[in-house]
Protein backbone atom coordinates (compact mmCIF):
# COMPACT_ATOMS: atom_id res chain seq x y z
CA UNK A 1 0.00 0.00 0.00
CA UNK A 2 1.30 3.42 -0.95
CA UNK A 3 1.29 6.23 1.58
CA UNK A 4 2.30 9.85 1.22
CA UNK A 5 4.71 11.31 3.74
CA UNK A 6 6.13 14.81 4.02
CA UNK A 7 9.52 13.54 5.23
CA UNK A 8 10.11 10.46 3.07
CA UNK A 9 7.98 11.16 0.00
CA UNK A 10 5.62 8.57 -1.41
CA UNK A 11 6.50 5.15 -0.03
CA UNK A 12 5.26 1.61 -0.47
CA UNK A 13 4.60 -0.21 2.79
CA UNK A 14 3.61 -3.84 3.09
CA UNK A 15 0.24 -3.94 4.85
CA UNK A 16 1.59 -6.81 6.98
CA UNK A 17 4.14 -4.36 8.38
CA UNK A 18 1.59 -1.87 9.68
CA UNK A 19 1.06 -1.43 13.40
CA UNK A 20 -2.28 -0.75 15.02
CA UNK A 21 -2.34 1.59 18.03
CA UNK A 22 -5.83 1.16 19.40
CA UNK A 23 -5.63 4.39 21.43
CA UNK A 24 -3.38 6.34 19.09
CA UNK A 25 -0.61 8.16 20.91
CA UNK A 26 -1.25 10.75 23.64
CA UNK A 27 -1.54 14.07 21.81
CA UNK A 28 -2.05 12.21 18.52
CA UNK A 29 -5.07 10.16 19.49
CA UNK A 30 -6.51 10.09 15.96
CA UNK A 31 -3.39 8.42 14.55
CA UNK A 32 -4.10 4.74 15.04
CA UNK A 33 -2.30 3.12 12.16
CA UNK A 34 1.45 3.48 11.79
CA UNK A 35 4.20 2.09 9.61
CA UNK A 36 7.54 1.38 11.27
CA UNK A 37 10.25 2.51 8.86
CA UNK A 38 14.01 2.11 9.09
CA UNK A 39 15.96 5.35 8.77
CA UNK A 40 17.85 5.44 5.47
CA UNK A 41 21.06 6.79 7.00
CA UNK A 42 21.12 5.60 10.56
CA UNK A 43 20.57 2.02 11.64
CA UNK A 44 20.02 3.07 15.26
CA UNK A 45 16.91 4.98 14.27
CA UNK A 46 13.41 4.06 13.18
CA UNK A 47 10.39 6.19 12.30
CA UNK A 48 6.80 5.58 13.18
CA UNK A 49 4.96 7.14 10.27
CA UNK A 50 1.23 7.74 10.52
CA UNK A 51 -0.59 6.26 7.54
CA UNK A 52 -3.38 8.81 7.81
CA UNK A 53 -1.42 12.03 8.42
CA UNK A 54 1.47 12.49 6.05
CA UNK A 55 3.14 15.11 8.29
CA UNK A 56 3.15 12.99 11.43
CA UNK A 57 6.20 10.80 12.00
CA UNK A 58 7.96 10.06 15.25
CA UNK A 59 11.61 9.04 15.54
CA UNK A 60 12.18 6.03 17.80
CA UNK A 61 15.23 4.19 19.08
CA UNK A 62 15.94 1.13 21.17
CA UNK A 63 16.69 2.72 24.55
CA UNK A 64 19.38 0.37 25.84
CA UNK A 65 21.80 1.44 23.15
CA UNK A 66 21.74 4.97 24.58
CA UNK A 67 20.86 4.37 28.23
CA UNK A 68 22.37 0.99 29.15
CA UNK A 69 21.05 1.11 32.72
CA UNK A 70 17.46 1.73 31.56
CA UNK A 71 14.99 -0.62 33.17
CA UNK A 72 11.24 -0.24 33.06
CA UNK A 73 8.42 -1.47 35.17
CA UNK A 74 5.12 -1.24 33.36
CA UNK A 75 1.80 -1.71 35.15
CA UNK A 76 -0.15 -4.67 33.84
CA UNK A 77 -3.11 -2.43 33.00
CA UNK A 78 -0.93 -0.73 30.41
CA UNK A 79 -0.01 -3.98 28.68
CA UNK A 80 -3.39 -5.74 28.73
CA UNK A 81 -4.66 -3.99 25.56
CA UNK A 82 -1.63 -5.29 23.62
CA UNK A 83 -2.65 -8.91 24.22
CA UNK A 84 0.92 -10.02 24.77
CA UNK A 85 1.08 -13.73 25.45
CA UNK A 86 4.81 -13.76 25.80
CA UNK A 87 7.12 -10.90 26.76
CA UNK A 88 9.48 -12.08 24.01
CA UNK A 89 6.97 -10.86 21.43
CA UNK A 90 7.37 -7.37 22.76
CA UNK A 91 9.71 -4.78 21.39
CA UNK A 92 10.35 -1.65 23.41
CA UNK A 93 11.29 1.64 21.77
CA UNK A 94 11.42 5.21 23.04
CA UNK A 95 10.48 8.45 21.32
CA UNK A 96 13.21 10.86 20.23
CA UNK A 97 12.50 14.55 20.61
CA UNK A 98 14.49 17.74 20.98
CA UNK A 99 14.77 20.71 23.24
CA UNK A 100 17.02 23.77 23.08
CA UNK A 101 19.99 21.68 24.25
CA UNK A 102 19.66 18.96 21.66
CA UNK A 103 18.03 15.57 21.24
CA UNK A 104 16.13 13.91 24.07
CA UNK A 105 14.57 10.53 24.81
CA UNK A 106 11.22 9.97 26.51
CA UNK A 107 12.08 7.25 29.04
CA UNK A 108 8.91 7.75 31.08
CA UNK A 109 6.56 6.73 28.28
CA UNK A 110 8.11 4.02 26.09
CA UNK A 111 6.25 2.44 23.19
CA UNK A 112 5.64 -1.30 23.44
CA UNK A 113 5.06 -3.15 20.19
CA UNK A 114 3.57 -6.63 20.01
CA UNK A 115 5.48 -7.94 17.00
CA UNK A 116 3.18 -10.92 16.47
CA UNK A 117 -0.18 -9.16 16.72
CA UNK A 118 1.22 -5.98 15.09
CA UNK A 119 -0.22 -3.82 17.84
CA UNK A 120 1.43 -1.01 19.73
CA UNK A 121 0.84 1.25 22.67
CA UNK A 122 2.63 4.04 24.43
CA UNK A 123 2.70 3.15 28.09
CA UNK A 124 3.52 5.06 31.27
CA UNK A 125 6.32 3.35 33.16
CA UNK A 126 6.43 3.35 36.95
CA UNK A 127 8.99 5.31 38.87
CA UNK A 128 11.03 8.43 38.43
CA UNK A 129 12.02 8.48 34.76
CA UNK A 130 12.64 11.48 32.55
CA UNK A 131 10.26 12.57 29.80
CA UNK A 132 13.18 14.27 28.09
CA UNK A 133 16.45 12.59 28.93
CA UNK A 134 19.16 14.65 27.28
CA UNK A 135 21.41 12.87 24.82
CA UNK A 136 24.94 14.09 25.07
CA UNK A 137 27.60 14.22 22.43
CA UNK A 138 30.66 14.87 24.56
CA UNK A 139 30.24 11.83 26.74
CA UNK A 140 30.24 9.42 23.82
CA UNK A 141 33.29 11.11 22.31
CA UNK A 142 35.11 10.60 25.61
CA UNK A 143 34.04 6.97 25.75
CA UNK A 144 35.31 6.34 22.25
CA UNK A 145 38.72 7.79 23.04
CA UNK A 146 39.05 5.88 26.30
CA UNK B 1 -19.06 18.67 35.99
CA UNK B 2 -20.68 16.41 38.53
CA UNK B 3 -19.56 17.33 42.06
CA UNK B 4 -20.10 14.91 44.96
CA UNK B 5 -19.23 15.33 48.62
CA UNK B 6 -17.54 12.34 50.22
CA UNK B 7 -15.95 11.56 53.56
CA UNK B 8 -12.99 9.38 54.34
CA UNK B 9 -13.57 5.69 53.47
CA UNK B 10 -16.51 6.57 51.25
CA UNK B 11 -16.45 5.72 47.56
CA UNK B 12 -17.97 6.59 44.25
CA UNK B 13 -18.64 4.18 41.42
CA UNK B 14 -17.98 4.97 37.77
CA UNK B 15 -19.91 2.58 35.57
CA UNK B 16 -20.29 -0.80 37.20
CA UNK B 17 -16.65 -1.73 37.64
CA UNK B 18 -14.63 1.32 38.69
CA UNK B 19 -14.57 2.32 42.36
CA UNK B 20 -12.79 5.42 43.64
CA UNK B 21 -12.37 5.53 47.42
CA UNK B 22 -11.28 8.44 49.59
CA UNK B 23 -8.49 6.76 51.57
CA UNK B 24 -7.18 9.71 53.51
CA UNK B 25 -7.58 13.48 53.80
CA UNK B 26 -4.79 15.55 55.27
CA UNK B 27 -4.80 19.31 54.92
CA UNK B 28 -5.06 20.09 51.21
CA UNK B 29 -4.07 16.56 50.16
CA UNK B 30 -6.50 13.78 49.35
CA UNK B 31 -5.39 10.18 48.86
CA UNK B 32 -7.54 8.18 46.49
CA UNK B 33 -7.77 4.45 46.05
CA UNK B 34 -8.81 3.35 42.58
CA UNK B 35 -10.15 -0.08 41.76
CA UNK B 36 -10.53 -0.57 38.03
CA UNK B 37 -10.36 -3.48 35.59
CA UNK B 38 -6.82 -4.30 34.50
CA UNK B 39 -7.42 -3.00 30.96
CA UNK B 40 -8.21 0.52 32.19
CA UNK B 41 -5.04 2.57 32.70
CA UNK B 42 -5.16 5.20 35.43
CA UNK B 43 -2.85 8.23 35.24
CA UNK B 44 -2.15 11.43 37.08
CA UNK B 45 -3.45 14.02 34.65
CA UNK B 46 -0.30 16.15 34.62
CA UNK B 47 1.81 13.14 33.58
CA UNK B 48 -0.54 12.32 30.71
CA UNK B 49 -0.57 15.95 29.56
CA UNK B 50 3.23 16.09 29.68
CA UNK B 51 3.37 13.00 27.45
CA UNK B 52 0.92 14.62 25.02
CA UNK B 53 3.12 17.73 24.78
CA UNK B 54 6.24 15.61 24.38
CA UNK B 55 4.70 13.61 21.50
CA UNK B 56 3.53 16.71 19.66
CA UNK B 57 7.01 18.18 19.98
CA UNK B 58 8.55 14.86 18.83
CA UNK B 59 6.29 14.79 15.76
CA UNK B 60 7.94 17.99 14.53
CA UNK B 61 11.43 16.44 14.39
CA UNK B 62 12.96 16.35 10.92
CA UNK B 63 15.26 13.53 9.76
CA UNK B 64 18.13 16.04 9.30
CA UNK B 65 17.97 16.84 13.02
CA UNK B 66 18.67 13.23 13.97
CA UNK B 67 21.81 12.74 11.89
CA UNK B 68 24.34 12.55 14.72
CA UNK B 69 22.27 10.29 16.96
CA UNK B 70 24.54 7.29 16.34
CA UNK B 71 27.34 9.11 18.20
CA UNK B 72 25.22 10.19 21.12
CA UNK B 73 24.66 8.71 24.50
CA UNK B 74 22.72 9.57 27.59
CA UNK B 75 23.99 12.36 29.83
Amino acid sequence: MWINTTRFGRIDVDSADLLNFQSGLPGLEQCREWALLADAENDALGWLQSTTRDDVAIAVVSPRRFVPQYQVRIPRSELTPLRLHDVKQAQLVVVVSKNNKGLTLNLKAPIVINLEARTGRQVVASGDLSLHQQLDHTLSTLKKSA
Amino acid sequence: MLVLSRQRDESIMIGDNIVVTIVDIRGDKVRLGINAPSEIPVHRQEVYEAIQRENIQAASLAPEETRDIGGLTSK
